[in-house]
């Protein structure tokens, strides 16, 4: 971790004559490219002598892989190479993790021996044009031999299951679950014998695609005479992309550059290295020349990263005046084929996805497994829309069996602490938080007291909470840091360098708000420089809510740097102190004389060109570089931690009206509260939070991967996958920002970018019960499902029903004396902290 | 997308001569919404595009001295919305504006729609549920088929390869006195899930006189509920229950409930909620 700046740094501080624009909706810098269709996306790239690559991809889902035949194709029209798994054999290193550590080579290119889902990788075609490619792939022979199917995760891990992974020995050894996570806290069994209600369920989630428009692709284009491979590709991370790049193909890392164009979004699904990016580098070097590899939205489907699909046997334990005592859940985590995020997912999103609630005893058992399905990953929201999806309708449960209102009970349980910082059970560090405000406000402004208290006829209101995690310290890297590189201009300008990629989060607006008011020079002056592995300093990417607290505070940092610099320059020539100097309108001033000066235009150019103006022994850089590493902690072995800097609050309420011969689930209004700290930038904060909430509404009421008995992907395309449209969404015109900034970090700043998720499908889901009376268990919410219940309902003569426990063909366990039981082998995990520790901590 | 020549004949015989020619590898195109995107995953592969977009006649709605209106196969679905029809020929823009987007009602035709053999698509169950006739053309010909003719029994259309769907001729409109038509789709811009509609006629004293219930999406092709809608002949309009109407049309066109799938039990669920809807506002207009 590093030492970020005092909080209320002096960075806020600059010329009092110009205005602050940290906190102002200032217009974004990105939209007039977007806008008028000039910004250029990894497709626009067209670079002399370049050829197209294109992937022949399995139809199958499981099978062994005798033998792939690229004769024909090679003799195909305009067809310069041809690769399959076979040719690389010994030749890449396999991967499997983030960025270093490679602990699970399970990724290849393409399938060597055995095709494990639908859409993997068998060969590749490059070839003069892309038609030509695609023609090369129909005349490759691929003999396969089809092996038993596992798309249900309980079904994968069942006694006597195929084996999808073979050849890896993972830590429990052989088998479909290839990680566990476990959390110890408190004493469950106490909790359990004293509570005076419990309520239990089994929920499932479904997968959802990251659907971004931008499509998953890359460039790589091999220098034969420098050895240098430059790739062009739409991702969240440069170094995730080029430190792996580099250890798969063995090059140095320096001969390895990535460059990111404008990315049309990636909400997680691009935070990783891909195979079609080592396939598109293996061509380029073999021929030397450009090569162009873009997917098809099918391919995007099936091989980009979808979000993970949880089966939970989740349990909530109270007292009778509604005060939550403990939770306990066995989690079936299904991270499709091959994942390199997917247990990350159910650590993070079940840790902080117990909040905003202080539970004193906790006990989680999850299974991290594999199925024949697309590999799964981080999607928005990172496991706590599934873990909310569970826990926010158990409240819900929990209140209606005691009789008390959930709001009510919600409020009894948000954690409220008299100080701050507050520290859970968990470990979690609160910092600060309005989440009981947030909660108030969003009731309120859904209409909440007179909507229970005058209910009309399939029309229903619900609630839930949560507090998303602002970055991340992830259990496989010890690391959460980002960088910027400040540099003041000979005209006075200032160029931003970061390797956090911008795609959707406005970094070159929130970043120039930041600067300009911290340097004194203007907006306009400012620019943010194309990530590019070459020179911009070395940071994670952006993904985890991380942008305004992490990569901002690493602006601040370099700002404030960048500030002294100038500053000791005008004082040499100004014969002044630095004390007496201020900086605002592109100029620096002696205190209370703002039209006086010096430009920073001048400074800058005696830093450059007249050397003898500056200070004795001034070492002439006007460059400036701060890396910020978050104070957060690593999981501990009992699951405690805190992982995240600081943390989001998010209150939403939801009004859903459900036609009783149709199905349609209509969210009519919908209010959210966020607590987001101090807002840099209000119009990009509300934007987030209504495309995040854009994301939580398809995860409960249309996508879902819909996967054949063969696990064929069914609906791999934008016609069928039921992803909302802008006619889906009510007007969102109840959204309320209850500041509570951050202590931790210098400006105050929280995440922003998935607050907006969380808390939708658990919404939704409560407000569907209030309305109908039927409790939905799985996700999503389709009109058939919501019909047939309704008719199941009205048929059996409940008040209460369970879709889908009590439809009667439903054949998973019903009652609690049903569940299975989690594996609880005595396995104890490589400790890092305490490695020197004979034993560790096996302790459970 | 695989290469093509396309050809783009000026009048409707040189279009039947080009696809003679070059059947079966030739396709005719017109406004492209569905055969393009097939074309580019490369699940189509013409050799041939025969385009009807150079054939002015085949374009356009009027009325002919029966009253029947003739809508030529390439009218966009955006021309028959803004089309200024009397009666319920009000229906068919009413219809045509409420279906895919906006690209896809200015670029797509209600030819298109039909020979796509889409049974979601609205036209197919417009021109079943009306019992337009359809109009083609063809080396031996000219040739006028009924709805039933033009569809499948089991899905898809029976026209020849070297023949074209050159116009579709409405009943006129006094003919029916109200057509409802209703469907279910999740999102705007997608297909039905199920639709439904309703053709009727109620003569002055308040008596059904022509009745026609239709059903499309749930089945291969538009499928007709003949007997449920023959019981309403010659009743008083004013004593028909929609409801049990609805309920006895859901069972004749899937049969009588069994062990049905959940997709067909909700199938049968939408089939009474709309068509009670559609038979509703049906009678509704008729008596107003």
């Amino acid at each position: 971790m590093t030492q970020a700046p005092p909080h209320k740094t002096s960075t806020q501080s600059a010329g009092t004559s110009q205005q602050k624009l940290v906190g102002q909706s200032v217009p974004r810098k990105e939209d007039l490219a977007l806008l008028t269709g000039t910004a250029r996306y990894i497709d626009d790239i067209k670079l002399p002598g370049m050829l197209y690559a294109k992937i022949l991809r399995s139809d199958v889902a499981h099978a062994r892989l005798n033998s792939i035949d690229m004769t024909a194709a090679r003799q195909m029209p305009g067809v310069i190479d041809v690769l399959c798994g076979a040719d690389l054999v010994g030749k890449v290193k396999p991967w499997g993790d983030m960025m270093q550590d490679l602990l699970v080579g399970d990724h290849t290119p393409f399938a060597v021996n055995k095709v494990l889902y639908e859409g993997q990788e068998l060969a590749a075609v490059v070839a003069e044009t892309k038609y030509q490619a695609l023609d090369a792939l129909e005349v490759i022979g691929v003999e396969l031999e089809e092996l038993p199917v596992l798309v249900d995760p309980e079904e994968a891990i069942a006694p006597g299951a195929q084996l999808i992974q073979e050849g890896i020995s993972y830590e429990f050894g052989e088998g479909n679950i290839f990680d566990r996570y476990r959390v110890r806290i408190g004493d469950i069994d106490e909790a359990e014998a004293e509570a005076d209600v419990i309520v239990r369920q089994r929920f499932t989630t479904n997968r959802q695609a990251g659907a971004a428009l931008d499509p998953h692709g890359c460039i790589a284009s091999y220098d034969s005479f420098t050895g240098e491979l430059t790739v062009y590709s739409s991702t969240q991370s440069i170094f995730m992309v080029r430190d792996v790049l580099a250890d798969v193909l063995q090059i140095a890392r320096n001969k390895v550059r990535v460059i990111v164009p404008e990315v049309g979004a990636g909400f997680g699904s691009k935070a990783q290295i891909f195979p079609y990016e080592v396939i598109a580098s293996i061509f380029s070097m073999r021929l030397g020349r450009p090569v162009h590899l873009v997917l098809g939205r099918k391919e995007i489907f099936q091989s980009g990263t979808a979000r993970t699909g949880q089966v939970r046997y989740a349990e909530l334990m109270c007292k009778r005046d509604g005060t939550i005592t403990g939770y306990r859940d066995y989690i079936i985590h299904n991270c499709g084929a091959m994942s390199v995020w997917g247990n990350q997912v159910l650590h993070i999103g079940t840790n902080v996805g117990m909040l905003p609630y202080p539970i004193p005893n906790i006990r989680i058992d999850g299974d991290i497994i594999h199925t024949n399905t697309a590999p799964a990953g981080a999607l928005r929201g990172f496991g706590i829309p599934q873990t909310l999806w569970a826990k926010e309708q158990l409240v819900d449960m929990a209140a209606r069996e005691i009789g008390m209102d959930p709001l009510a009970f919600r409020s009894k349980n948000v954690v409220r602490p008299q100080t701050f910082p507050f520290v859970t059970p968990m470990g979690q560090i609160i910092d600060s938080t309005s989440v009981y405000e947030c909660l108030q406000k969003s009731a309120e402004a859904i209409g909440w007291a007179d909507k229970k208290a005058n209910p009309r006829p399939y029309e229903g209101v619900g609630l839930a909470v949560s507090m998303k995690y602002t970055s991340c310290r992830h259990p496989s890297f010890d690391t959460d840091q980002s960088a910027i590189r400040l540099k003041l201009e000979t005209d006075g300008t200032v160029t931003i360098y970061s390797s956090d990629v911008s795609h959707g989060q406005s970094h070159a607006t929130m970043l120039a708000q930041i600067v300009a008011d911290g340097l004194g020079v203007g907006f306009e002056k400012i620019t943010l420089a194309q990530p590019d592995s070459l020179n911009s300093p070395f940071g994670l990417g952006t993904f985890a809510s991380r942008g305004a607290a992490v990569l901002g505070t690493a602006c601040r940092m370099a700002t404030e740097r960048l500030r002294e610099r100038v500053l000791t320059i005008a004082a040499h020539v100004l014969e002044a102190n630095i004390e007496d100097l201020d900086i605002g309108n592109d100029r620096v001033y002696i205190k209370g004389l703002p039209d006086s000066g010096l430009y920073l235009e001048i400074l800058a150019s005696f830093a450059a060109y007249r050397t003898h103006q500056l200070p004795p022994g001034f070492e002439p850089t006007m460059e400036a570089i701060a890396t910020y590493d978050t104070p957060t902690e690593r999981e501990g072995s009992d699951g405690s931690g805190n992982l995240s800097v600081t943390y989001s609050a998010a209150a939403h309420a939801a009004h859903v009206r459900v036609d009783p011969e149709t199905g349609l689930v209509r969210v009519v209004d919908y209010t959210m509260a966020h607590d987001t700290g101090v807002v840099i930038n209000p119009m990009v904060v509300a934007g987030q939070h209504q495309g995040g909430f854009l994301m939580g509404l398809g995860m409960v009421l249309g996508e879902d991967y819909i996967y054949d008995d063969k696990g064929r992907l069914t609906n791999a395309s934008f016609k069928t996958y039921l992803a909302p449209t802008a006619t889906d969404i009510p007007e969102l015109n109840k959204m309320f920002e209850i500041p509570a900034p951050s202590l931790t970090i210098p400006g105050g700043q929280k995440g922003a970018g998935e607050s907006g998720t969380g808390p939708v499908p658990a919404a939704v889901g409560n407000a569907v019960f209030d309305a109908t009376g039927v409790r939905f268990t799985s996700l999503p919410i389709t009109p058939q499902k919501m019909l047939l219940a309704l008719r199941e309902k009205e048929r059996q003569g409940v008040e209460a029903f369970r879709f889908p426990d009590d439809m009667p063909n439903f054949g998973g366990p019903r009652t609690h004396a049903e569940w299975p039981k989690p594996n609880v082998a005595d396995v104890v995990d490589f400790d890092w902290d305490n490695f020197d520790d004979e034993n560790g901590d096996d302790s459970l | 997308m695989k290469p093509f020549t396309f050809f783009t004949p000026n009048d409707s015989d040189e279009a039947v001569r080009l696809l003679d020619q070059y059947s079966p590898g030739a396709r005719i195109i017109a406004g492209g919404q569905t055969l393009l995107l097939a074309m580019k995953t490369r699940t189509e592969r013409p050799a041939v595009l025969v385009s009807l977009a150079g054939i002015s006649n085949l374009s356009g709605a009027a009325t002919d001295v029966s009253g029947q209106l003739v809508v030529g196969a390439t009218t966009t679905y955006a021309a028959l919305t803004h089309a200024v029809f009397s009666g319920w020929h009000r229906e068919i823009s009413v219809m045509a504006g409420n279906l895919a987007d906006r690209p896809v009602r200015t670029m797509g035709t209600i030819g298109g729609a039909l020979c796509s053999g889409d049974p979601c698509f609205d036209m197919p169950t417009l021109v079943m549920g009306v019992g337009a006739q359809i109009e083609t053309l063809s080396p031996a010909g000219v040739r006028t088929l009924t709805p039933e003719e033009f569809f499948g029994v089991g899905g898809g259309i029976t026209i020849a390869s070297n023949e074209i769907l050159t116009s579709i001729r409405f009943p006129s409109a006094d003919v029916f006195t109200a057509v409802a038509f209703e469907k279910f789709r999740q999102r705007t811009f997608d297909t039905a899930v199920v639709s439904a509609l309703c053709a009727t006629r109620i003569d002055t004293d308040g008596a059904v006189v022509e009745m026609r219930l239709t059903i499309g999406a749930a089945t291969p092709t538009p499928t007709r509920a003949i007997n449920s809608a023959r019981e309403l002949i010659g009743r008083p309009a004013a004593d028909i229950d929609p409801v049990a109407v609805a309920v006895a049309v859901a069972h004749e066109v899937l049969g009588e409930p069994g062990t049905d799938s959940e997709l067909v039990q909700y199938q049968r669920e939408l089939i009474k909620a709309l068509t009670r809807k559609a038979l509703s506002r049906a009678l509704t207009t008729s008596r107003s």
